[in-house]
């Protein structure tokens, strides 16, 4: 149930409500108690980036975080255009053929936008860091899309269409040097018939486009049935650990809720639900500026709500921990540190009144 | 042209933005907005979960056309089935062909096809207000699409060139073909993006106007700042428990401020209102968005 104490945190919950910045603060607070920390994140903003002092180049390779203490801390920022990207150059055959796809239109739009992409290479990259045993902390953010659990699904899903064999098919060499179908004309009548099927669903074109991106990625696929599944096997380990992030207010508590049970059905261990930016409790008064406290009373009133109605449906299964509404977001280090103190702090009330 | 004016002669209307800033909400107040002026509008919803009915206080759609208030629709879909649908109505399926239908490839392949399920979508709502609608609803004047929160916006608005760009011949090239002639025409299409003032969304935004104007070489007609919390009244400046406020205000008009510095098209600032959403909070934005959009 305590984050501190897992080898691997992932932080997971809808867009905007904060994740990354909680992931970075969960980091940065193992390094501050000696241990060598990684923070994966999807998309941090610019003012984040500030705080943790990295920039761009955190985006090729884990950076090291200037802090203070014995431990230490580095940062890795994960896009997937780019870490596609590299896995091109590092695979593609050939000059030309690097070329070719980088220039290919299916491989611009796939790169970056085609669900699933950002937590293929997610799992790819904790992988490559799980293997290395360099940090003995390593706390992921998960992409921020509403669908961010599929970032669990995707070695799963990836295994299973490897084994489905559409692959092979699609790996085939479906076109001849003439950009011909070459299946056509050994199937007869079928092969007329998909040969004309897929060229008025999605075009040849498009066909060919892909079929070329598909087998420059071959040599990936070697092996990375293996790494799927273990991929798999480490987010459902005991050491592992899901932090559930929430946004304030009534409104957000059913989608807080979804996520809280695909983890457990799923078979993933969820531990703390957070809801962040709850704003303070006003008490009514009837100061001559009541009508300007309105809001705010209501705000706080709304929050209050909405925390209540989580912990009463979440019931005894997992802490639920607030984190107030700051005046400002974190800018620097140790604005980072003491969001991350808080959170430590109200875990530590939330998991002692848990037992 | 007045904004109004101009937003109410549009015939297909993409509201995008971030997840989590209240762009359903926003939808819908520009829904009632426009069905105030005279327009029949449908809002359509393509996201995995439902949400649109509980903002307007109607029974849930599942994929049927609802109605919300006079000239005031809703529906939703999933887009998945929209894609199938397509399939079943564009291509005359012999049996062979249903079972490339069936198949992992093709399930694979137009799944993974960039821009399929976004030109299904969009053809859906040409169909509609070119007058094939159902009985029911059978030619809205406008349709309202509430795209769905994960993936950039220009995703959804770029993908109908991108499809007809691969696919030059056969019934769903040439219906992409269309549906891109509907996306660059000003007269007919118009996309409005809704942010908080916040600094991630506020950049999401700034880099979709740059791509809309890059891909599409077109601006959005409105860009609705939600969520603004309100200055703070002059009398309670002293109130220490009145400073969160003070801050976040200032956070806001910071982030206004990089949005007026590279955005210099029509804004909408709605405040951040106490009421809970659902049919009240839709009707006091609508009158926020009818003031900024008519200038009064």
């Amino acid at each position: 149930m305590d984050p501190r104490r897992h080898p691997l945190v992932i932080v997971v919950g809808a867009g905007g409500v904060g994740k990354t910045t909680l992931a970075a603060a969960l980091g940065l607070r193992a390094a501050e108690r000696g241990r060598s920390a990684l923070v994966m994140t999807f998309d941090p903003s610019l003012r984040l980036k500030d705080a943790l002092g990295v920039g761009d180049e955190a985006r090729d390779a884990e950076t090291p975080v200037a802090i203070e203490g014995s431990g230490s801390l580095a940062a890795s920022l994960l896009d997937a255009r780019r870490t596609f990207d590299r896995l091109i150059l590092r695979y593609a055959p050939d000059e030309a053929s690097r070329q070719r796809i980088l220039s290919n239109r299916f491989y611009d739009q796939l790169s970056g936008n085609l669900a699933g992409v950002l937590e293929y290479m997610a799992s790819e990259r904790l992988f490559e860091v799980a293997a290395a045993e360099c940090y003995d902390r390593v706390v992921l953010d998960t992409p921020p899309t509403r669908q961010a659990l599929d970032f669990l699904g995707a070695p799963e899903r990836i295994v299973s269409f490897l084994d489905s064999g559409a692959l092979r098919i699609a790996l085939k060499p479906w076109f001849d040097a003439q950009g011909k179908l070459r299946a056509t004309a050994r199937l007869g009548p079928l092969g007329r018939n998909v040969e004309g099927f897929l060229d008025r669903m999605v075009g040849l074109e498009l066909l060919r486009d892909m079929a070329e991106f598909f087998q420059a990625f071959a040599p990936l696929y070697d092996g990375f049935r293996a790494r799927a599944l273990e991929v798999q096997e480490m987010l459902r380990s005991p050491h592992t650990l899901f932090v559930l992030v929430s946004g304030p207010g009534r409104g957000r508590v059913a989608d807080t809720l979804f996520f809280a049970r695909r983890l457990s059905e799923t078979g993933y261990r969820l531990g703390p639900i957070v809801v962040n930016r709850v704003h303070p409790e006003l008490l009514p008064t009837r100061d001559t500026a009541s009508e300007g406290r309105r809001l705010l009373e209501w705000l706080g009133r709304r929050d209050r709500e909405g925390v209540a109605e989580l912990r009463d449906l979440v019931g005894a299964s997992h802490p639920v921990v607030e984190l107030p509404m700051m005046e400002d977001e974190p800018t620097d280090l140790r604005a980072l540190s003491s969001l991350g103190r808080l959170l430590e702090e109200r875990l530590d009330e939330a998991i002692v009144g848990h037992r | 042209m007045g904004l109004l004016s101009r937003l109410a002669q549009l015939q297909v209307l993409v509201v995008t933005g971030k997840g989590g800033v209240g762009k359903s909400t926003v939808s819908a107040a520009l829904g009632a907005l426009l069905a105030n002026r005279g327009r029949t509008v449908l809002l359509l919803e393509v996201d995995p979960r439902e949400n649109l009915h509980q903002l307007l206080d109607t029974p849930p759609s599942g994929g049927e056309i609802v109605e919300a208030a006079p000239r005031l629709f809703l529906q939703h879909l999933d887009p998945r089935g929209l894609l199938d649908d397509l399939v079943r109505e564009k291509l005359k399926l012999g049996p062979l062909a249903r079972k490339v239908l069936a198949s992992p490839v093709h399930l694979h392949f137009t799944e993974g096809a960039p821009g399929l399920k976004q030109t299904a979508v969009f053809g859906r709502a040409l169909r509609l207000v070119e007058g094939h609608g159902p009985r029911q609803l059978r030619r809205p004047d406008v349709v309202i699409l509430d795209a769905p929160a994960s993936g950039h916006g220009i995703a959804w608005m770029a993908a109908p060139q991108l499809v007809a760009e691969v696919i030059a011949s056969g019934p769903i090239g040439s219906m992409a073909a269309e549906i891109a002639g509907l996306i660059a025409d000003r007269a007919r299409f118009g996309a409005v993006i809704v942010t908080t003032a916040e600094e991630m969304p506020v950049q999401e935004s700034l880099e979709l106007i740059e791509a809309m104007d890059a891909r599409l070489g077109r601006e959005p007609e409105l860009v609705v700042v939600n969520a603004i919390y309100p200055p703070l009244p002059a009398r309670a400046a002293r109130d220490e428990s009145l400073r969160l406020w003070a801050k976040r205000r200032a956070a806001n008009e910071h982030e206004l401020g990089r949005l007026a510095e590279r955005w210099g098209g029509a804004t909408a600032e709605l405040p951040l209102e106490p009421v809970d959403a659902g049919p009240a909070l839709v009707g006091l934005l609508g009158e926020h968005l009818a003031r900024a959009v008519t200038g009064r």
